[in-house]
Parts: structure tokens; C-alpha cells; sequence
């Protein structure tokens, strides 16, 4: 080997370290979701951990319940309550709203599966 | 001689420093190829918008912020617009129109609404009547004219008898270049999704005015896509008609819309009898057989009517109407989650559930 080849080597050694800090990922931490409000205030939550939003709409407070890697809406101030009705939100790309209250919530799941869910 | 024997050393140390620097560049490159797969995200951008009662989201690829943001504002006013022109139960240009409708004034009209009457009644009479949005007045009497979900009961049998004796259609409306009348004060007018898919097709004409030649509108249901992700297709996922999650998807390619009507998606029940909004315009009641048909079509308002009327036509007569309406990609689900498609569906529909449902493949006839 020549003293290039040493030198490239050390190079390339140097690099590992560079390149697995830089790009490798630790696995995700399990699904997320997010809640919308209006067409523009966003709030990412994980489902790892349980908990109770009070979430404020334009009609009041929604509360939306994330257990056991699920989410859901468990009460509204709408009339229809068809949020509720949806039931529990898990897998990637499952979705709730309560349109009257403008919020909704939708599971994003750790790898972005679908550009688009058709339904 | 020693001197030549030199040189050649010179000449080899320099060729080894050359293919040294080389390496050094290329070992450079590599995180800067490495961060150009990562920056792929970087040119994507996404809104999520509330227009006509559902939810709106936006992809874009490719482009940037500024654009995008534009593009995605100019989207939202023509959504908002179309929305207060054609909704069905608040008050909008429609419901206006329709109480001179029904006294049987002419109105005047300008281009756009004639388009869009026009090509409401051309694929009614495609559609065999199946898509009609004459019967404004029979989804009423459902409940299914308002935000909330009906409560029931369902509408008593003769009601329906006396709405379906008036047979209001789309034939009924004498459209001239200018001008609309109606000659059957039974018709009421309730274009459900055909609105959307019409707004659908509207912001794809905005994205590219923009000068976008990648992004995805999915309203709800109403879905077209035009361009790519970068170097792959847009890769779209069709909800499971009775579960959550998804039970196919498929690849869009070029400029395609995939539109789902499903009878899942409104619905109340009612001493454990499930009731939806696809009126079957024959029998006055919700349609049978059938909970969703997908289609993949080149424009958003004509996959919408025609998913529509196949989820009225059923398992037995869908094939028929996707012939007379010219479409090609047509997946039906029937209530024992029996899958039929055209061959041309058939290649591009990916199964995402194990084991696969069953499916039978037949052609449009």
C-alpha cells in the first residue's frame, strides 16, 4: 500500500462516524398524531403517551383522549358528535373531525406510508 | 538513466496524489449525495384546509415555499367560492336560484354556472339517471340536507311514493347559453359530491397556472394528482369500507383522479338498521349491495358522478353504466366485501390486506 492508500483509509474511517451520527436514524418512537385547529394551528402528540387534551375550538373545548397507542375524541361541543362516533384512531391515516368545532385529528404513523388516503 | 528512473518515480508519486484527491472529493460528495435523498422531503410541502364541510389536504412537489403557499391560498378561495355557490342547504347562489326556479322563472346565468349545469345533465343521462341530483328534495326528506347526522326515523313509504310520482330529473331544466328554467316544480337541486369533484378539478387548473406540475387535491373522497413525488408516482391509499385502515392502494401516473364514494361516509341507523345518503333514484332508498365504488378517471367531476351512480347500479348493472359513461377503472365492493374490477383496474389496485378479498374481474359492457 502506498502512503495515499493509508491516508484514504484513515479517511474513510474518519468518516464513519461522521456518516452514522449524521444518518442513522433511531427506529420512531411509535405513531404520532396531529390535531389540526382551523386551517392552521397544529399540534403534534405522541401515542406512547397516555393523556387528556382540552383542545379550544370556535364552540368550545374538545377532548380528545390518547391511551394504549390510540386516540380519539371523547367529547365535543357539536351536535352531531360524529367525531365521537368515529371511535378509536390507531392505524396510520385514520382520521376524525369534528367539522363544526373545526378541529381534527389524524394518525401519522412512524413512516409515512400514502402521499393520500382516498375515502 | 538515474535521472529518467527519477522522473518516472515523480511521475508515479503524482499520478498517486491525483487518484488521492479524487478519492478525498468523491469521499466529500458522498454526504452531499446522501443529504440530496433526504432533501427530497424538503420539496414537498402540505396544508390541510376545511372547505365544503370536509377536510382539504394539499401536496405539492417541487417547488417552493412562496409558490406553493400562493398556490395553496388561491385553492382555498375557489374552494370557498365554489362552496358558496353550489352548497345545497346554506344558503348559497343555488339556493337562491331555486326558490325562481320552482315559481318557473327564467334565470340568467353566466358561462361557468351553464358549464356546469351542462355537464351535471350530460352525465346524469350517461349515468342512466343513477346520478341524479334532481332529487334534492328525496334527501331531504332522508335528512341528509343538513350538517348533522339524521336521527331517524326513516321517512314513511308513502312520502317517498309521492316524491318519486313527480320523477324530477335533470331533463327537466331547459339550459340555453345564457339561461336555466325548470319544467317539474319537483326538481330540487343537490349536486353533492359533483361540487366537490368540480372544485377538484378547479384547483388542479390553479396549481398549474401557478406553475406546479406536481401535486395531489384530496377532498375527502374527490382526489386528483397530476406529476410525481420526485422520482416516484404519488402513491394513494383507499380506505377499508368497514375497518379502519386501508385496503388498497394504487399509483397515480401522469394526471388521474381516484374518487371513492362509499356508503360509510354518511349515514345514521336506526333500530339497528343502517342507513346511508346514496339515494337510489328508482326505489327512493338508500342503495343496496353495494358499500363502495372506486374509480380512477382523467377528470375529478366525472369520476364523482360515476362512482356514484355505480354504487346505486350495484354489483349486477355497474358494468353497464361504466360503459355508457366511458369509464375504464371502475372497483366495486359489495356488502360481503367481494371485490369487482375491470381487467384495466385490476393492474393497477395493490392489496394491502392478508388474505386478499375475493375478487372478480369483468369488463365494462
Amino acid at each position: 500500500m502506498t502512503r495515499a492508500d493509508y491516508i484514504v483509509v484513515i479517511f474513510a474511517l474518519l468518516l464513519v462516524p461522521f456518516l452514522f451520527t449524521r444518518y442513522w436514524q433511531a427506529p420512531a418512537q411509535g405513531e404520532t398524531a396531529e390535531i389540526l385547529i382551523g386551517s392552521d394551528k397544529k399540534i403534534e402528540v405522541s401515542l406512547n403517551k397516555d393523556q387528556e387534551l382540552n383542545v379550544e375550538g370556535p364552540l368550545g373545548a374538545s377532548v380528545i383522549r390518547v391511551h394504549d397507542g390510540k386516540v380519539r375524541f371523547i367529547d365535543s361541543p357539536c351536535r352531531g358528535k360524529q367525531c365521537i362516533h368515529s371511535g378509536w384512531l390507531q392505524h396510520s391515516g385514520d382520521f376524525a373531525a369534528c367539522l363544526p368545532n373545526r378541529i381534527s385529528v389524524a394518525v401519522l404513523g412512524s413512516k409515512r406510508r400514502y402521499d393520500a388516503i382516498n375515502f | 538513466m538515474s535521472r529518467r528512473h527519477n522522473g518516472a518515480l515523480h511521475a508515479s508519486r503524482a499520478r498517486g496524489w491525483q487518484s488521492f484527491l479524487h478519492i478525498v472529493v468523491i469521499c466529500a460528495c458522498m454526504p452531499l449525495l446522501l443529504a440530496a435523498c433526504d432533501n427530497d422531503e424538503s420539496s414537498l410541502h402540505k396544508a390541510r384546509l376545511v372547505a365544503f364541510g370536509t377536510l382539504v389536504d394539499i401536496s405539492t412537489w417541487g417547488v417552493n415555499d412562496d409558490t406553493a403557499e400562493q398556490a395553496i391560498a388561491a385553492v382555498e378561495a375557489s374552494f370557498n367560492d365554489i362552496d358558496h355557490t353550489w352548497h345545497a342547504w346554506h344558503p348559497s347562489t343555488l339556493t337562491q336560484m331555486e326558490a325562481r326556479l320552482a315559481k318557473g322563472e327564467e334565470i340568467e346565468l353566466d358561462a361557468d354556472k351553464i358549464a356546469f349545469f351542462k355537464k351535471a345533465r350530460a352525465l346524469s343521462d350517461a349515468s342512466d339517471q343513477l346520478f341524479n341530483p334532481a332529487i334534492g328534495k328525496l334527501i331531504a326528506l332522508w335528512g341528509f340536507n343538513q350538517d348533522d347526522r339524521p336521527q331517524g326515523p326513516p321517512p314513511e313509504p308513502d312520502a317517498i311514493k309521492a316524491l318519486l310520482a313527480l320523477h324530477p330529473t335533470m331533463d327537466d331544466l331547459i339550459i340555453t347559453d345564457t339561461t336555466l328554467k325548470s319544467s317539474n316544480p319537483a326538481v330540487r337541486l343537490d349536486f353533492g359530491g359533483f361540487a366537490k369533484g368540480f372544485a377538484v378539478d378547479k384547483a388542479i387548473e390553479i396549481m398549474r397556472a401557478h406553475g406546479i406540475s406536481n401535486a395531489i387535491v384530496n377532498a375527502g373522497g374527490d382526489l386528483r394528482a397530476i406529476g410525481n413525488h420526485g422520482t416516484r408516482p404519488w402513491h394513494i391509499g383507499i380506505r377499508h369500507p368497514k375497518e379502519s385502515g386501508i385496503i388498497a392502494s394504487v399509483e397515480t401516473g401522469g394526471d388521474e383522479s381516484v374518487f371513492t364514494s362509499g356508503t360509510y361516509e354518511r349515514f345514521f341507523e336506526y333500530q339497528g338498521v343502517h342507513y346511508h345518503h346514496i339515494i337510489d333514484p328508482r326505489s327512493g332508498y338508500p342503495a343496496k349491495n353495494t358499500l363502495s365504488v372506486t374509480v380512477i378517471h382523467d377528470d375529478a367531476a366525472t369520476a364523482d358522478a360515476a362512482a356514484t351512480a355505480m354504487v346505486v347500479a350495484g354489483p349486477e348493472q355497474w358494468q353497464k353504466i361504466a360503459a355508457r359513461m366511458g369509464i375504464t377503472k371502475v372497483m366495486l365492493i359489495d356488502n360481503n366485501l367481494t371485490v369487482y374490477m375491470t381487467p384495466a383496474m385490476a393492474k393497477r389496485i395493490h392489496f394491502e390486506i392478508d388474505p386478499p378479498p375475493k375478487v372478480i374481474i369483468g369488463d365494462a359492457t
